[in-house]
């Protein structure tokens, strides 16, 4: 039973992302539905990051991640570039959940 | 499992869900919710893709996470054009996170809680940072900080299976009714 759970998830999660790929739109896109796809890969990624700076582990964040989020921020803000960032955040958020 | 579903968040649940020995159908069902948000992912991409043979992209497709998905938006972002930055992330993503799973399941119980060392805030790091260098005008902010916020809200009142998928799909609207 669990095999077929796990084939039939497979092909799930593979059409969904497939799907998009592969059928076309003929002619050109009205404006609205061009900035509509302009704007969506940002907010899928920042739709990512909500979650876990907000509800880490599914419960309300005890202050480490918006603060090591903030960090990051001002950090890549500043160098234009996403390793520092990344340091900068990994070294908050541990500091953080020792005290 | 992992070389079959590639899809962290879904594997996760799958695993959960098998413990409670849930329906097959169920099992299937919340899979495909989870991972609805590739399909936004696939569709912002595909512009990008459309130069491939059907081949070709069905291989991209396959190998379409979050990380990869990310990655390769901040490449494009920054004036890229090459796909084999997708390519080539993509796959080291693929490989590794299946030599991960086979340590995890010999090493397991030798590396305790993750969470203590902040490595599982590295990938958010990342995705903030990718978000931060392809804000362009205004309103690339506030749609980012909107999703964000509804995306987090939405997990804290338990609906986090739908939270990236509602949440990624609504505040690209606000592009659609501002001007610039």
């Amino acid at each position: 039973m669990i095999w077929i759970a796990i084939v039939g998830s497979a092909v799930a999660t593979y059409l969904i992302r497939s799907i998009p790929f592969v059928v076309t739109i003929r002619g050109r896109l009205p404006e609205a539905a061009s900035r509509y796809l302009d704007a969506l890969p940002v907010a899928i990624i920042a739709a990512l990051v909500g979650p876990a700076v907000v509800a880490p582990a599914g419960a309300l964040t005890h202050g480490a991640e918006p603060v090591a989020a903030a960090l990051v921020i001002a950090a890549v803000a500043w160098r234009q570039s996403l390793l520092p960032g990344v340091i900068v955040g990994v070294l908050a958020v541990a500091l953080f959940r020792l005290i | 499992m992992s070389l079959l579903v590639f899809a962290g968040a879904s594997q996760f649940a799958m695993i959960r869900l098998f413990s409670e020995s849930a329906p097959t159908a169920i099992v299937i069902a919340s899979v495909l919710f989870i991972n609805l948000r590739h399909a936004l992912m696939a569709a912002s991409l595909r512009s990008q893709f459309q130069g491939l043979p059907v081949l070709g992209r069905l291989f991209a497709a396959f190998v379409l996470t979050d990380e990869a998905f990310a990655m390769a938006t901040g490449h494009f972002r920054r004036g890229g054009r090459s796909l084999a930055y997708y390519a080539v992330f993509a796959i080291s993503l693929y490989v590794l996170w299946n030599v991960a799973t086979l340590g995890g399941i010999v090493l397991g119980d030798a590396i305790g809680d993750p969470r203590r060392y902040g490595i599982d805030f590295a990938i958010t790091a990342t995705f903030i940072g990718i978000v931060v260098l392809a804000i362009r005008h205004r309103s690339d902010a506030v749609i980012a900080i909107a999703a964000a916020l509804v995306a987090g809200g939405l997990a804290l009142a338990g609906a986090s299976t739908i939270a990236v998928i509602t949440a990624g799909a609504l505040a690209p609207l606000i592009a659609v009714f501002t001007r610039r």
